[in-house]
């Protein structure tokens, strides 16, 4: 509590939201660094594990009580927030369903997109997925079941029976982080599997990989569906996370928050995707704490802080378009096998 | 069920999502970029006219130059400073794209900055804005009024759409456009000047967006969403037209705007379905149109065949 607000909390709030932005730079890596997937529209994965998880969490919380209530009103929000620390089973239980749920339900919108856009090239498949992310955001806006533009508010947290809010969220942020790590685990042996070279090689050249007798449509929907579910699971994070969602939480710069994470990192670089992740959240926490400390500033941190990533975009595919931490080569058994020869060879 | 002023409104949103579409279509054709900045385009063009009517400056043509000017300007800027260098280091399509895409971030939220100095220095809300510019006074035919801005946006983008048509087929710098469009290596060596060719391009694309845009803000209240608002019927416009082809970008400008008035107005009293639905429309149909008619040439993609497809022509 020295300067104004306490270091502990700031901590907690950053690991958390660095471990759901590296979830998506992650899932946005596999998809463009790995496949070549220009994916406009991480957002819409993103909302739709969201609203998914904080819908079916409430109405299943609501339906185990016998309560009448729609799902945004307020006598629901009260009764909730009664209702959920009495059973920790129940929450837990939940939360895990919900991220299980949502990585399916988001993965399989994704495989779906690939059916349309499988034929035609990457400006239409940019087009195709950008629309896609605003139908979401404006369909939720006017969607009078889920709160229309309030959205829902008061989703039961699955640690909601440790009194200690600190605490609480400590351990939340931990578990975030163990997402983060499995996912970035996954994505590793995508990459690093052979698997993981027939990727590239659809990212390098396409119809040569088709003439190897890759499956191409194949290989880009199995992609587009891992990736998307992912960026559900981070959605499902958000929401516990936060507690409520709302469709002005999933505008498109969330999208391209996203994008410059990893262009910044490096495509093609699991590492520097998480690098990404890191810088941008920290400054997204400093700008919000700025907000809080200095709420008269002329002009909104915020809007600031999207001009950069706009510029940092722009800047970093003109003067270093590899990232900070270029793509490496495939480490395969072969090459553990070669630098051994050499070092035995002279 | 259908009145009259479904029928109006599916006329005037079509004209304006016509001038919308056909600069995108234009300069993706020409440079093989897919121009997001063209949403803000659409943004700036409807502020500048609220700005001015804010200021007391309530004449149509002056808004539409200085609209013109500022964007085109924009576009001129965006080509010099990020597209060309880029394209001289070899960039993909994909790495075009992605550079307009953080074009488009920086724009929009540098919109959002200037307006929040602007609210500022006047002490008044400028995030949301009514424009008033002087325009034809109403009319009256049989006994349907019709409104003054109706009247001007039909002959301004009516203006405009032929205009660019008599630019693009009788002049020789409209010819000069066409050939880079269709095959720019072609074009360099039979003597074009490609470079001035795009700069030329860029120019009118920007300020089409531009007016179209300052038109699209006289009939709905300006914020600085107000380009984003609008880009999914605008790219689903475009992808009718293949983003190559001009003239069924503005058979396909019609055909969304009237199946966001006419066909939901159907649906919503037949089978009322929820006017909230209405975002699926655009959407579905560009869906749809790649689906059937993937645009091969322009996007650059496979021809893959579905298993259904090649079943079917065993059978035959």
């Amino acid at each position: 509590m020295v300067l104004g607000f306490d270091v502990l909390g700031f901590l907690i709030s950053w690991i958390s939201i660095f471990g759901i932005y590296a979830i998506l730079a992650i899932s946005l890596n596999i998809e463009v660094g790995y496949t070549g997937m220009a994916n406009f529209g991480k957002v819409a994965f993103y909302a739709l594990g969201a609203y998914l998880t904080a819908s079916l969490t409430i109405w299943t919380f609501l339906l185990l009580h016998n309560l009448p209530y729609p799902l945004y009103s307020v006598e629901a929000i009260v009764a909730l927030s009664e209702l959920v620390p009495q059973n920790p089973l129940l929450n837990i239980g939940l939360f895990i369903s919900m991220v299980v749920l949502s990585f399916i339900f988001a993965g399989v919108v994704g495989y779906l997109i690939t059916y349309p856009t499988l034929r035609v090239g990457p400006a239409f498949l940019g087009i195709t997925v950008l629309s896609f992310g605003e139908l979401i955001r404006v369909f939720l806006r006017h969607l009078k079941p889920l709160g229309a533009t309030k959205g829902l508010a008061g989703v039961p947290h699955p640690l909601a029976w440790i009194k200690d809010p600190m605490l609480r969220d400590g351990i939340f942020a931990i578990i975030i982080l163990i997402f983060t790590f499995v996912i970035f685990l996954v994505s590793e042996r995508i990459g690093n599997s052979p698997y993981g070279r027939v990727l590239r090689a659809i990212r390098d050249d396409e119809i040569a990989a088709l003439c190897l007798g890759k499956h191409v449509p194949r290989v880009k929907a199995t992609m587009l569906f891992i990736g998307s579910g992912f960026a559900g699971v981070a959605g499902a994070l958000w929401t516990y996370y936060a507690g409520s969602v709302n469709p002005d939480m999933f505008v498109p710069v969330v999208t391209f928050s996203i994008w410059a994470m990893v262009i910044f990192g490096g495509l093609g670089n699991n590492i520097g995707a998480l690098i990404g992740a890191a810088v941008l959240t920290f400054l997204d926490r400093v700008s919000f704490i700025i907000n809080i400390l200095f709420p008269n500033l002329p002009i909104t941190p915020d809007y600031i802080r999207w001009m950069f990533t706009g510029l940092l975009i722009i800047l970093m595919l003109m003067f270093r378009p590899r990232g900070i931490i270029p793509e490496k080569p495939i480490r395969t058994p072969i090459w553990t096998y070669l630098d051994k020869e050499g070092e035995d060879h002279g | 069920m259908i009145g009259a002023t479904e029928v109006l409104n599916t006329i005037w949103i079509g004209l304006i999502y016509m001038i919308l579409a056909l600069p995108l279509t234009l300069s993706y054709r020409t440079t093989r970029i897919l121009n997001f900045v063209h949403i803000n385009f659409i943004t700036i063009g409807a502020y500048i006219g609220a700005i001015l009517s804010a200021l007391g400056i309530k004449n149509i043509i002056i808004a539409i130059f200085l609209a013109f000017l500022v964007n085109a300007s924009i576009a001129l800027l965006d080509h010099l400073a990020v597209f060309t260098p880029l394209i001289k280091k070899g960039a993909t399509e994909l790495i075009l794209m992605i550079s307009s895409l953080g074009l488009w971030i920086f724009y929009k939220y540098l919109t959002y900055a200037v307006i929040d100095i602007l609210s500022l220095l006047t002490r008044k809300n400028m995030f949301s804005l009514l424009v008033y510019l002087t325009v034809l006074p109403d009319t009256k035919l049989g006994n349907i009024i019709i409104s003054g801005k109706f009247l001007t946006t039909i002959l301004i983008s009516g203006a405009i759409v032929l205009l660019l048509y008599f630019f693009l087929i009788r002049t020789k710098l409209g010819k000069a456009i066409r050939a880079v469009a269709d095959n720019s290596i072609l074009a360099e060596i039979s003597g074009i000047p490609r470079d001035k060719v795009m700069i030329i391009t860029w120019i009118i694309c920007g300020g089409i967006a531009g007016i179209g845009g300052l038109l699209w803000g006289l009939f709905s209240i300006v914020t600085p969403e107000v380009g984003d608002s609008i880009i999914l019927q605008i790219f689903a416009v475009s992808v009718i037209g293949g983003l190559s082809n001009l003239l069924l970008t503005a058979l396909g400008a019609f055909l969304i705007s009237g199946a966001e008035n006419i066909v939901m107005t159907v649906l919503n009293t037949t089978l009322s379905i929820p006017v909230s639905f209405r975002p699926f429309i655009p959407f579905l149909t560009l869906l749809i149109v790649i689906i059937i008619r993937p645009p091969l040439g322009a996007g650059g993609g496979l021809p893959y065949r579905f298993s259904i497809i090649k079943k079917l022509r065993i059978r035959r």
